[in-house]
């Protein structure tokens, strides 16, 4: 125990071998190198196939219709809403790590923000396609712009699905400026050791002529702390009113004061685990393991666990709930979301986020890359789990049992899933191939802090 | 070559002790015009060379978060109540409990937008060539040394004086800077 708790208190951050010279080789290598490795190409084909599905099926549903899917009245939120909330989650989890812990002064998150930002833009790519697919006429879902128009209406600003739709195309471009600015002085590290004029040209473009002065880095410095402070507060709202797009509805299992909270901390786990799962992939694929450490990915478990305990928190509030108010149709739909026809879903959603991780407590667990990569993935499903049974159980047994009905998702839906996977997957492999994928800045710093000199 | 005017003198250190060591050695005998370039942010070099500045990034981006909230409000009052007033169940057009969700979302992002504008504005970026990238080594700047220039500029420069001083705190090479 002493032993352990030394250890953390003491290991460093970043291994005594790396050098100043070192680190910027290693992570400039890279993205410089000529040859993509083997284990990319794999990664980025099958990712690439699975985009392709999504073309054939983003095309398939605008020749046909959402009837292509499984969703019908009384279920009309299907896949393409779930999916939403998933994707944004998983990209909010990404500005946790590297908005909220910079705030904190957490110096293990210096060589993980850069893996979570570029997850986070990666992650808003098939978060901001879904309801654009859901609407059905998708050709005019830039209606929802607030432009002077020549059918003289506006947006209606009192919904929250207007907010949802605000909240996430500011949350998209503030991500991409606080993304390019922690990046622009690593491009400029790259731009120093590129040897062939395209590559010169590209970073050094990128790089807009960083000269790494002092005057530069004090602005930069400043510039960077608003923009975390502001990214904080901004992660938390996002994905609030997401939970307000629920809670706005009268639906039964829905209306709730306590889904804000609830979806914010679904999207803490569920962005940790898949922060997890791509830092682990990372550092085993470019053999990281001197700049990401188990120091790493042992504070990133031990949040992991903290998301956990706060969605079992939401979860049991979620089961008290309907037995402590009088509402009969919230009674109804709960019994039915956890003893009916989707009810194992509802069990294995509860063992995945909320007991499996309780492992996270013991350390071992936590510094070992592939019980933490299992329960990560675990923890991804359970969140999709989480979501359908949201979204589908709820709508399935309505207040009226006239309009109870039953959802069954068809090969497009989960063509439309498969290839959201696909996007990602895809915008992500391009990213590390072309851009540093850990803040060379920052982990120079840490070890002028570390090492001195 | 010789007979033109430098744009400055170069020193390069390879540790970040040396160059602060240098940087208050240089701001004590009074020279004004002397920028440091490094690989990462080290804390208190700015000060030492610089005159402390008013705040402006923090001043820019308040001024940008406040139009944001000007803005986004005024949108949403305008359309809601005046130019397509719709009764939603007898609530008010104004009604600002709700408007006040996109009210900050938009003013956030006018807020870090500023932000982002104001790093470009203060750094002067951007500005893919600048004299100090001709100085001999200088792409270690963004790798693992430490440059210190001063500027021709500086009233008290004079290459020859410099040359001997930085030697002495250490610069393993220094070199001038063509303009």
């Amino acid at each position: 125990m002493t032993e352990a708790v030394q250890q953390e208190g003491y290991a460093p951050l970043v291994a005594p071998e790396v050098t100043l010279s070192s680190i910027g080789e290693q992570i400039s290598h890279i993205v410089l190198q000529p040859h993509a490795p083997r284990w990319w190409w794999v990664g980025f084909s099958f990712s690439f196939t699975l985009f392709l599905l999504l073309v054939i099926a983003a095309c398939w549903l605008f020749i046909n219709g959402i009837g292509t899917w499984g969703v019908n009245i009384p279920v009309a939120w299907g896949f393409a809403i779930l999916e939403y909330v998933w994707w944004i989650a998983l990209a909010s989890g990404g500005t946790i790590v590297s908005a909220l812990f910079y705030l904190t002064r957490s110096e293990w998150r210096s060589a993980t923000n850069r893996i979570a930002e570029t997850m986070m833009l990666c992650a808003a790519a098939p978060a901001g396609l879904m309801p654009i697919f859901h609407i059905g006429r998708q050709g005019l879902f830039y209606w929802i712009f607030a432009y002077p128009n020549v059918m003289g209406i506006w947006p209606q600003f009192r919904s929250p699905l207007l907010w949802d739709f605000v909240c996430v195309i500011c949350y998209i471009i503030m991500s991409i400026f606080f993304y390019y600015v922690g990046l622009i002085p690593d491009v400029a590290t790259v731009r120093d050791r590129a040897r062939t004029p395209l590559k010169q040209v590209f970073y050094g473009v990128l790089a807009l002529g960083w000269r790494g002065s002092a005057r530069h880095w004090a602005t930069y410095k400043t510039v960077y702390f608003i923009m975390a402070a502001i990214m904080a507060p901004m992660v938390i709202s996002v994905h609030s009113v997401v939970g307000l797009d629920f809670a706005g509805g009268l639906t039964p299992g829905w209306h709730s004061t306590q889904f804000p909270p609830y979806f914010f901390f679904g999207a803490v786990i569920s962005g940790l685990a898949l922060v997890i799962m791509l830092t682990l992939l990372v550092r085993w694929g470019y053999g990281l393991h001197s700049v990401i450490t188990e120091r790493h990915m042992n504070a990133l478990g031990k949040i992991m666990l903290t998301g956990s305990v706060m969605l079992t928190y939401s979860y049991a509030w979620e089961a008290w709930g309907p037995f402590y108010g009088s509402d009969v149709a919230e009674r109804t739909m709960f019994l039915e979301r956890v003893f009916g026809l989707y009810g194992w879903l509802y069990w294995t959603h509860l063992a995945l986020n909320a007991f499996i991780p309780q492992l996270l407590w013991l350390p071992a667990v936590r510094r070992r890359p592939l019980p933490l990569f299992l329960i990560s993935a675990g923890i991804i499903v359970g969140m999709w789990i989480e979501r359908f049974i949201i979204v589908i159980t709820s709508l399935h047994r309505n207040r009226m049992p006239s309009m109870w009905g039953d959802f069954y998702p068809t090969f497009w839906d989960w063509a439309t899933l498969a290839g959201s996977i696909g996007i990602f997957l895809m915008l992500f492999f391009l990213i590390i191939r072309f851009l540093p994928i850990v803040s060379i800045a920052e982990v120079r710093e840490i070890m002028h802090r570390e090492q001195g000199g | 070559m010789s007979e033109a005017r430098p744009y400055g003198i170069m020193a390069e250190f390879t540790t970040a002790a040396a160059i602060i060591a240098a940087a208050r050695g240089l701001h004590l005998n009074g020279f004004r015009c002397v920028e440091a370039y490094t690989p990462f942010p080290i804390e208190g070099l700015d000060g030492v060379l610089h005159k402390a500045r008013r705040p402006w990034v923090p001043i820019l981006v308040f001024v940008g978060a406040l139009v944001g909230a000007v803005y986004s409000y005024f949108l949403q009052y305008w359309a809601a109540a005046i130019d397509y007033p719709l009764n939603v169940g007898g609530r008010p057009y104004n009604s600002w409990p709700a408007f006040t969700v996109s009210s900050f979302e938009i003013t956030v992002l006018f807020a870090v937008a500023t932000a982002f504008f104001a790093l470009l504005l203060f750094c002067r970026l951007p500005r893919l060539y600048h004299p100090v990238f001709d100085a001999p080594d200088f792409d270690r700047a963004s790798q693992d040394r430490f440059f210190l220039c001063v500027e021709a500029r500086d009233r008290w420069f004079d290459a020859d004086r410099l040359r001997d001083m930085l030697a002495r705190y250490d610069a393993v090479h220094v070199a001038l800077v063509p303009s």
